[in-house]
């Protein structure tokens, strides 16, 4: 879709963007910077569908900070940090998100001039190699050094007082899951605060794929988180459609929406079936891990590939699977079938509610406040659902029905992934019935315009996700911005867990079901 | 053959088999469980003798120590195995035994409490927060379903005038006494004992065996820091606390039906060990259908537990008055 730029100073930034998002619906999409010089921060327009992204030109590597007024931004400032050098002031929990100690503290890796802003007569010329240590090079003010000369220190978070003692947890866990560092401060069983520290995974994604052509582009977005690909194909390819301002064949709208419904699908019987996992419900649990076969093979039938790689490409699909449809849609059905009475005797038990209600609760103004999206957002009242409002694939032309919990505990989560899983298969069968002739894919130039930017907005299973595409005056991408759902709601992770006990941490986990690599990037 | 002789052939092949069941019946008892929860999600399973497979592959395994540790840790670990050894021997959880020494009821219960305590020890020691938060959770259990296990061995005490369980669990005294509450109250301490076992041994619904959610386990929690040979140690002791109490359970549900049918020693130590198995089986199907409880749900379930051993003890103090 089409995206506004305009400029907007420095000074008037922080109460602008605070204005724009207290009036009607209006959401912030993501925060970032082009090439260092500049803050851009994405603010969405639901209602009519439109985004605009406010330019603010930097003098220097400080700026105000957003996150006193808007919770939201602390985590994009953290991150803006460790890629680009940009100090907020007045931010409540400056730390490193992505990059850690490991690397050099001279290390910006997305931005552009490393001697922009750059104090003194430094010699500090684009040190960005891996293994430069503290003193090469004259890099203060240009990198991440500390006073004490030690570099990118990380301190966590520490409560203090009788009994409260701290259990650490990763980044290396037990089962097969992402590394992630928790840090819980707890007073005996009850958790008083969990810290939580992602970058494990940083695999420099989002600056790799400004280096590759465009059109090989689409195969790093769909490895950057495996469990979105469809999602992040889909993204990727509108946002780069809206660079050239085309519309792809409603065939194509129609192929792509059931790839992403699929996935959902799948994804959605996952968690759910993780979740009677983590309670110990073994008998759910596994049948869940048989139903998602099903899904999967869903997906196999229509791109090929279980996991939906290497179907949906700017311009429309690869190929046309028609012929295979039928097949799709009978197995959806089934699959619908086979959910309700499995999905009635998991929520009918008496103890799996008990272990799910009123745990892990995030109430509807924080969830606000800290602009949870996806079924954990809905769960907590509230009500986006970016299928409603962005154009990708028939969104929002076909009207899903939003499934909204109010409760915000583990309970209300399972309920809406429930609710969208029975509307998702059920939408797939209709669009497999409603699918229009015509071709499925439109060949496009092959060098992009030039000073444009494209974005993309959809709902991945986890939420709104956005791809944000600029392409410099050579007709190159100069900056792929991605905000992946987990963005959001790590957060509201660390917010849920409080006054939980400890044993319960696992569940509230898995309720959110939180992607780390779609997080590291 | 006179007498003698066969006396000696009889307690020989008593000391052979017990030698063999205390070997092979709890490793069994442990696979029996995995498998039938397997065979219910329709998954084939590891073979029946899988948890000794693994014990003997421990056994050959180096070991990884904490450098935070103290010698405590390792002698734990041997102190714990050692009183499971002594338990199995005293305990009358299998009735073929050979000779036994006093086993008083309450020094039995007391010696499970010093396993525990044991283990306890060695989770403290291993410096890991883990095994710190594992104890804490085992010693809540540990209080609150001793009484349930004390209470049921009391009630079959007080019904059989003695606290000695060689005699308690001797099939005589009911064949004489026949009192029509007698089975009654066997079954009723079986169940209690079977249903405080799973507290003690944190298996569900209380603890999660199977979890690799190292926030949520009980028993688990403290012996991950165990490695190697230690851990062969503490498997197997774990194993055989299973069995003790499982068999106990299920010396308990023979006794019942002997109050009713008489049976010749050998029905019995068949029935007796096919009591372990079933236990287990009934152990791995509710385990597959059950949800884990919620921690502050715990202590509602061993009220349960207690007041049915409870139970028990009120009305056998009651036949006992009667019988007076």
């Amino acid at each position: 879709m089409k995206v506004e730029r305009r400029e907007i100073a420095l000074g008037e930034r922080t109460e602008t963007i605070r204005q724009l998002l207290h009036r009607d619906s209006r959401r912030l999409g993501l925060i970032s910077s082009i090439n260092g010089s500049q803050l851009i921060s994405l603010v969405l327009n639901p209602v009519e569908g439109a985004a605009v992204c406010w330019e603010t030109p930097l003098q220097s590597k400080e700026y105000h900070s957003l996150a006193p007024v808007i919770s939201q931004a602390h985590w994009f400032e953290r991150t803006l940090w460790d890629m680009f050098g940009l100090e907020p002031e007045n931010h409540p929990r400056l730390k490193h998100n992505l990059l850690h100690e490991a690397y050099s503290p001279h290390l910006l890796p997305l931005k552009l001039d490393q001697n922009l802003f750059v104090v003194g007569n430094g010699n500090g010329s684009g040190i960005s190699t891996y293994t430069s240590t503290g003193t090469n090079g004259n890099g203060n003010g240009s990198g991440n050094v500390s006073e004490n000369g030690h570099c990118r220190d990380y301190k966590p978070m520490v409560v203090k007082g009788d009994g409260i003692y701290e259990i650490p947890v990763g980044p290396i866990h037990a089962g097969i899951i992402e590394p992630a560092h928790f840090r819980f401060s707890c007073l005996g069983e009850v958790i008083f605060n969990l810290e939580i520290r992602l970058g494990y995974v940083h695999r420099g994604v989002e600056k790799r794929l400004c280096e590759m052509p465009w059109r090989k582009q689409r195969f790093l977005v769909e490895a950057a988180a495996s469990d979105s690909a469809a999602a992040y194909a889909l993204a990727h390819s509108i946002a780069i459609e809206s660079l050239f301002d085309i519309t792809v064949p409603p065939k194509a709208e129609y192929l792509r929406t059931l790839a992403l419904e699929i996935e959902r699908a799948a994804m959605h019987i996952n968690d759910l079936g993780g979740l009677a996992g983590d309670i110990g419900y073994l008998a759910i649990s596994s049948t869940m891990g048989r139903l998602r076969g099903i899904a999967l093979s869903m997906a196999e039938k229509l791109t090929g590939s279980r996991l939906q790689r290497n179907f949906i490409c700017p311009g429309g699909v690869v190929f046309d699977p028609s012929g295979k449809l039928s097949e799709i849609k009978k197995l959806a059905h089934q699959l619908r079938k086979d959910l309700q009475p499995v999905m009635t005797f998991f929520m009918s038990n008496e103890v799996a509610r008990d272990r799910m209600e009123n745990i892990g609760v995030i109430s509807p103004r924080l969830a606000a406040d800290f602009g949870i999206v996806g079924p954990a957002g809905r769960a907590s009242d509230q009500r986006y659902d970016a299928r409603q409002y962005f154009a990708h694939g028939v969104y929002p032309r076909i009207r899903v029905p939003v499934a909204v919990e109010t409760g915000g505990d583990v309970l209300s989560r399972a309920k809406v992934r429930i609710a969208e899983l029975d509307s998702s298969l059920f939408l797939i069968e209709q669009l497999i019935d409603g699918l229009p002739d015509g071709d499925s894919l439109l060949k496009l130039p092959d060098s992009l315009p030039k000073n444009e930017s494209g974005l993309g907005i959809v709902e991945a299973h986890r939420g709104e996700l956005i791809h944000m595409v600029f392409t410099d005056e050579e007709g190159k991408c100069s900056r792929y911005a991605i905000k992946d759902p987990s963005v959001n709601n790590w957060t509201g992770l660390a917010i849920a867990v409080r006054n939980n006990l400890v044993s319960d941490f696992p569940l509230c986990n898995k309720s959110f079901g939180l992607s780390y690599s779609g997080h590291d990037l | 053959m006179n007498g003698a002789e066969l006396h000696l052939l009889r307690s020989c092949s008593h000391w052979v088999l017990f030698a063999l069941s205390v070997v092979f019946v709890p490793p069994l008892c442990l696979g029996i469980i995995r498998k039938t929860k397997a065979r219910l999600q329709n998954r084939i399973g590891p073979p029946l003798f899988q948890p000794l497979f693994d014990i003997l592959k421990l056994c050959r395994k180096g070991e990884t120590l904490s450098s935070t540790m103290s010698g405590t840790f390792r002698i734990s670990t041997v102190v714990v195995f050692a009183t499971m050894l002594v338990l199995a021997w005293m305990t009358p959880w299998l009735c073929f035994k050979p000779w036994s020494p006093n086993a008083d009821l309450f020094l039995i219960v007391y010696l499970f409490a010093l396993a525990r305590v044991f283990t306890l020890l060695g989770a403290l020691d291993s410096g890991s927060a883990f095994g710190a938060f594992g104890a804490s959770r085992e010693v809540t259990l540990g209080l609150l379903v001793e009484p349930a296990l004390l209470l049921g061995l009391v009630a079959l005490g007080i019904f059989c005038g003695s606290s000695d369980l060689r005699l308690v669990f001797a099939y005589s005294p009911l064949q004489s006494t026949g009192v029509s509450g007698a089975p009654g109250i066997w079954l009723l301490v079986g169940v209690s004992i079977l249903l405080s076992s799973l507290v003690e041994l944190s298996r569900m619904p209380v603890d999660d065996p199977t979890t690799h959610l190292e926030l949520t386990m009980v028993h688990e929690a403290m012996v991950l820091e165990a490695s190697g040979r230690n851990l062969a140690l503490i498997e197997f002791a774990h194993a055989l606390r299973m069995s003790i109490l499982f068999g106990l359970s299920a010396q308990c549900f023979v006794h019942a039906a002997a109050a009713v049918w008489r049976m010749s020693p050998l029905t019995q130590g068949i029935l007796n060990i096919a009591g372990i198995g079933l236990i287990a089986i009934s152990v791995g199907v509710l385990e597959s259908l059950s949800v884990k409880l919620q921690w502050r749900k715990v202590p509602e379930f061993v009220a349960y537990v207690v007041s049915m051993s409870l139970l028990a003890a009120l009305v056998a103090a009651g036949s006992g008055v009667t019988k007076l």
